[in-house]
């Protein structure tokens, strides 16, 4: 038996039988920690990309400074200094900016084309769907890295370019749970209700079946799709041909900190490569609590 | 048998029409390029021409290196269907137990942790994660071998094999995601009406919902992972020094080799597509009305 946050009353209809469940009320202790959780990485986030555009409150994260080379994490240095003594807390934070603005472009892209696609194939299943799915699928047999090795080699490898890639590589599975999802919604009575009204054809796709139904099932795929953009740009910039190197990125932090990892100096490249999992387990830990809240069922 | 039958030739048309589709694709976007390599041609003459070579797998010869492609590719491929298929193996016999132990006694203090730590799991990056092993296991403690190409494995294949397989298979992104698969799907088939009153019987249910629930969209989620995996593969491959398919293309990457890109890329497409009719040929069995 799942056990609520909230206080409930004694008898409590199923959820499915429910006509409206406030979200607050349909969440489990576990589902309220991970969106707390997740919460509080999307602020970090935030915070972290509007102190490094403003370049206030930080030390300059490109300053070599020799006399503080290799200083463990201490009061005056959060998180220590690397091999030419910049500080690894401002170069964080300044790493924000490598993946922030192409990771909403790649979410944007994903997000846009998927709902696009997914009302058309979900309208339309037998004509328009079939070719629809049958272009994706060809996206989607690709490995993703392999196919943005194939644009690196062809286009330069801007980092705004390659994350447009990847929001073009995940349009599949937004497509197919928008597809899924229509599908559903087009027999409900409510709809044809619409229909009966003279509601016009726009304003029962856009208000009552995206706005109304599809909105959680984006906004799951956007945080998703935000994990994966942070996921390739950090392993791009280890492999060395994403951010390049005095610009800070946390992939090549990790890269340039492996270095020194057998000497002992292990904050170097732990501490970036810790960043990096606990924003990516946030974003993932409120993507599953969204999922659970909102009944859906969307896989990573 | 003939519906299976049916069903892999139906399997085998698309992965076809599939393969057409990426090399017209492919086709289209070598053609920016300037040069004369595989995969370059003047219009429909050169793409037939470039599907009846990688057809009959003759690759011919890189035009970066001028190496036999077909003599650097195999090897590699053979390389990294291993490293896949063992890791694949690896995330399944981690997360499953963890699922089903999460569902059975509920998110209580002594199942939380294990939770968590398949979301840690998941999470870490994998550029990291390979180092800490290296340097737990061969530096620290001097357990195994970190991958030695040549002298090592002829002496004991198994043991290089090892690390790799393990590291991928923790830390690919799918052990949190079939916990929680698991999880749900075991919850929802518990709470059903004739699992309860079988359980009021006084008989064993788990093996019962286990394989009413859980097998089906354990099986389609796993093999879906394939191409993640792949992925993921090339890091680790980079990082072990294995010489394996990512780590190629990484390297003709960077010597701007896209004959071999495109012949890696097809190759992937024959994996993940392998995967798709294994995953079609289970479910059938498993349950015939599904497919």
């Amino acid at each position: 038996m799942k056990r609520y946050f909230f206080e409930e009353p004694l008898v409590r209809p199923r959820l499915d039988e429910q006509f409206h469940v406030p979200i607050y009320r349909r969440a489990s202790i576990r589902d309220v920690i991970s969106i707390g959780f997740g919460l509080f990485v999307v602020s970090y986030l935030l915070t972290f990309f509007t102190i490094s555009v403003t370049n206030l409150f930080i030390r300059d994260p490109m300053q070599v400074d020799m006399q503080n080379i290799f200083r463990p994490p201490s009061f005056e240095y959060i998180f220590g200094t690397d091999y030419l003594g910049r500080d690894i807390f401002s170069r964080i934070v300044k790493g924000t900016e490598a993946f922030f603005l192409p990771g909403l472009l790649s979410i944007s892209v994903s997000t846009s084309m998927g709902l696009l696609f997914g009302i058309i194939a979900g309208f339309y299943p037998r004509s328009f769907g079939r070719i629809i799915f049958y272009i994706l699928n060809i996206i989607d047999s690709v490995p993703r890295i392999i196919f943005i090795f194939i644009i690196i080699v062809i286009f330069k490898p801007s980092l705004y370019l390659i994350m447009t890639f990847v929001g073009v590589t995940s349009i599949p599975k937004v497509t197919s749970y928008i597809k899924s999802k229509v599908e559903t919604l087009k027999r409900q009575r409510y709809i044809e209700a619409c229909r009966g009204l003279g509601l016009s054809r726009a304003a029962i796709i856009f208000k009552h079946i995206v706005w109304l139904s599809c909105k959680s099932v984006l906004l799951i795929q956007a945080t998703l799709g935000m994990g994966e953009a942070i996921l390739i740009e950090t392993s791009l910039s280890y492999l060395g041909i994403g951010v390049q190197e005095p610009t800070p990125s946390w992939g090549n932090m990790v890269a340039m900190g492996k270095d020194f990892f057998f000497q002992g100096k292990f904050w170097l490249s732990t501490i970036p490569a810790v960043v990096i999992m606990v924003t990516i387990m946030g974003l993932y830990l409120l993507s599953d609590g969204l999922n659970s809240v909102y009944n859906e069922k969307v896989s990573r | 048998m003939p519906k299976a039958l049916g069903f892999v030739l139906r399997e085998l048309f698309y992965t076809l029409l599939l393969i057409l589709g990426v090399t017209a694709l492919m086709y289209m976007l070598f053609n920016l390029m300037p040069g004369t390599f595989l995969g370059k041609g003047s219009g429909l003459k050169g793409y037939v021409d470039l599907i009846k070579r990688l057809l009959t797998l003759k690759f011919g010869v890189s035009p970066v290196t001028g190496i036999d492609i077909r003599s650097l590719v195999f090897p590699a491929f053979k390389n990294t269907v291993i490293l896949t298929v063992g890791s694949l193996f690896i995330s399944v016999i981690i997360s499953v137990p963890i699922g089903i132990f999460s569902a059975f006694r509920g998110f209580k203090s002594y199942s939380w942790p294990f939770v968590v730590l398949s979301y840690i799991l998941s999470s870490i990056p994998v550029f990291y994660f390979g180092y800490f092993v290296i340097y737990i296991f061969s530096r620290h403690y001097g357990y195994l071998p970190i991958y030695r190409p040549f002298v090592e494995v002829q002496r004991n294949p198994f043991i290089t094999y090892v690390i790799p397989i393990f590291v991928l298979g923790l830390s690919n992104d799918s052990v949190s995601e079939i916990v929680r698969l698991v999880t749900n799907e075991l919850n929802r088939v518990m709470g059903t009406d004739y699992v309860v009153a079988s359980k009021a019987r006084g008989e064993n249910v788990l093996v019962g919902a286990m394989y009413e629930g859980i097998l089906i969209p354990l099986i389609s989620i796993v093999f879906s992972k394939v191409p993640y995996i792949i992925g993921g593969a090339v890091i680790v491959e980079y990082v072990f020094n294995w010489p394996g398919m990512g780590r190629l293309a990484f390297q003709s990457t960077l010597q701007r080799d896209l004959p071999v890109l495109l012949v890696i890329a097809f190759l992937s497409i024959l994996i993940v597509r392998a995967g798709m009719i294994i995953k079609d040929i289970l479910l059938y069995y498993i349950s015939p009305k599904e497919v």
